[in-house]
């Protein structure tokens, strides 16, 4: 069954047309790859998806309910998670702090819950801090939990957008390049971790471009070229298509567009 | 004015500044929120005080009802500048200062106009002597910034106070985990309105008569420095800042009634603040007391589980 379905979505960004009428499902349950050279609209997609732009036509669907053009707020509470391409952290705070503004529903962080509940959100901080200890550690971060966000390096930054996305435990999550910038050992650990949270049925959109990536951790591939969907199929099918090697593999000069 | 007395207006002062900056320290230090009309909220709470006492409701209601006008204009006003764009919340506080200013000016028959309000004082009718009411106020005040104090380091070390620092850090990431930054930013807005209207209360209680020219944007500008003096986001700093600059105050007027200067001291400070200022900024901009990672009490747990995690 899709958990999400997009459908005609449309965006502009003054005369610009970023994405073109791109429709996709995302099966319960799987890793869809999403793929297309730099500029295609892949990162826009997302955001348009996850309410920080709205759609100039077009509808999105979560778990069969409408939520087009929903701010991002309301869409984490439905149940998906962000990790941005350029990681978004606050910087001053540590890193622990950081995983911890991840939490679903933590009593703390609304005012009366401050005020009047006092026991129960430091009962519920203890334990969301357990858990953000054990991303952190899958991470290879824990080391480094009480320093600030603002010391980590390019690597653990992207590493820690990523635990964000872990931390709020979503049905779903969208990840943007989870592997740029970050040690093949730990970008393999980071996919292998994801097809253990797929087994619990978490799943995932997650743009790549490391193709052997694709082929072995993706369910599905979704291809973009100019804010257009140009293919579609399991990541072989995709990958060995002459359109995929001309557009994304093949030389500047080959490169078909529409 | 005996030397005691005089050193009690000036805790009393201090006090009531420091609980101004507290409250600035809330909205901008904390959650990044540019609050340029400090002086309306203060203002307001002076004048609900005065008029709920003139009205016959008792004193600590009237403290209480300080604060609730002052936070409902606060959320009034903040709420649909903080819709729009980050900068207008800037624009409309600006306004909001001068525009409360002529109201109070203008509506003579509520708030007595450019002649004032003679406010009752709480310790008058006990039959204390001059020097007795001015410990009274020093104890009052004083209470007052101390229970701000622990309140204020109360909610900035809970799960809340670290979403209003994230705020301040990036609000789209905020977004993205979850939680809407306008929720958050117009309850900031609104604590602070409501410890600014504690403030003025306490004020008008002190000075048993105020008019609209006690109400100036230098009042703002006065709880600005004081803050970014003393250093944001931390409460100590909010505090020793709104002390040290009520003691330069303070010094040069002594200075100006007390020492046959050739220049006016009082003119002179201005000058000394700005030196300060761009000192301050040169070799410590962050003020003089530096911004601490907040504890909601997990800290020690988690140093615990790293040195037993990394001897595995
Ligand atoms: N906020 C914006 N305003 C104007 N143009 C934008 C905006 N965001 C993206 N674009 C444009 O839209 C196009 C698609 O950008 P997008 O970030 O979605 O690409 P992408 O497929 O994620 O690329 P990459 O692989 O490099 O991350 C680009 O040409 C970009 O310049
Ligand atoms: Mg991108």
């Amino acid at each position: 069954m899709a958990i999400l379905v997009v459908d005609k979505i449309t965006k502009r960004f003054g005369g610009f047309q970023v994405l073109q009428d791109v429709s996709l499902k995302v099966e319960e349950g799987s890793i869809t790859g999403l793929v297309g050279p730099n500029g295609s609209g892949k990162s826009t997609l997302l955001s348009t998806v996850f309410g920080f732009y709205k759609p100039d036509g077009g509808d999105v669907y979560f778990k069969g309910d409408k939520i087009t053009a929903l701010p991002p707020h309301d869409v984490y509470k439905k149940g998906i998670a962000f990790a941005f391409q350029i990681p978004r952290l606050f910087f001053k705070l540590t890193v622990l702090d950081n995983l911890l503004m991840a939490a679903r529903d933590h009593v703390g962080t609304t005012l009366d819950g401050t005020l009047f509940l006092r026991k129960k959100w430091k009962n519920q901080e203890l334990e969301l801090a357990r858990r953000a200890f054990e991303i952190l550690e899958l991470l290879d971060l824990s080391k480094l939990v009480s320093h600030k966000a603002g010391e980590l390096s390019g690597g653990q930054r992207k590493l820690l957008e990523i635990g964000k996305a872990l931390m709020a435990s979503p049905d779903m999550i969208f990840l943007d390049e989870p592997a740029a910038g970050i040690n093949p050992v730990l970008s393999r650990k980071i996919y292998q971790n994801l097809i253990e949270l797929k087994k619990k049925g978490m799943t995932f959109l997650v743009v790549e471009h490391k193709l052997e990536v694709l082929l072995e951790f993706a369910d599905y591939v979704y291809m973009m070229d100019s804010g257009k969907i140009l293919l579609s199929g399991k990541p072989k099918e995709v990958i060995n298509d002459p359109l995929f090697y001309n557009v994304y593999v093949g030389e500047a000069k080959d490169v078909v567009s529409g | 004015m005996d030397f005691t007395v005089y050193l009690m207006d000036t805790l009393v002062f201090m006090a009531i500044f420091a609980i101004l900056s507290m409250s600035l320290n809330v909205e901008y230090g904390y959650t990044g929120l540019g609050n340029f009309g400090k002086v309306a909220f203060f203002l307001c709470g002076a004048y609900t005080y005065a008029i709920a006492l003139l009205l016959g409701v008792p004193f600590y209601v009237s403290f209480v009802l300080s604060a609730v006008t002052s936070a409902i204009l606060g959320g009034l006003m903040s709420l649909p500048a903080l819709r729009l764009r980050e900068d207008y919340l800037a624009i409309v506080t600006l306004a909001i200062g001068e525009v409360l200013r002529i109201f109070v000016k203008a509506e003579e028959w509520l708030t007595g106009g450019v002649w004032g309000i003679t406010v009752p004082s709480v310790f008058a009718n006990l039959g204390l002597s001059v020097d007795a009411v001015a410990f009274a106020n020093v104890l009052l005040s004083w209470g007052v910034l101390i229970a701000v104090f622990l309140f204020l380091r109360y909610l900035t070390n809970t799960p809340y106070g670290r979403v209003l620092l994230s705020i301040r850090e990036d609000d789209t990431a905020v977004q993205a985990l979850g939680k809407n930054p306008i929720l958050y930013k117009a309850q900031a807005f609104m604590i602070g309105s409501a410890i600014a209207g504690i403030a003025g209360a306490l004020f008008a209680q002190y000075m048993r008569f105020i008019d609209p020219y006690m109400f100036l944007p230098m009042v703002t500008f006065t709880v600005w420095m004081m803050l970014i003096l003393g250093g944001t986001a931390n409460h100590y700093g909010a505090v020793v800042g709104a002390l040290i600059v009520e003691i330069f105050n303070r010094g040069s007027r002594i200075a100006k009634d007390y020492l046959d200067l050739p220049f006016d001291p009082h003119n002179i400070q201005f000058i000394l603040f700005g030196v300060l200022i761009i000192l301050l900024l040169l070799y410590r901009p962050y003020g003089l007391f530096r911004e601490k990672p907040l504890k909601t009490g997990v800290e020690a747990e988690v140093i615990k589980w790293q040195s037993s995690s990394s001897t595995k």
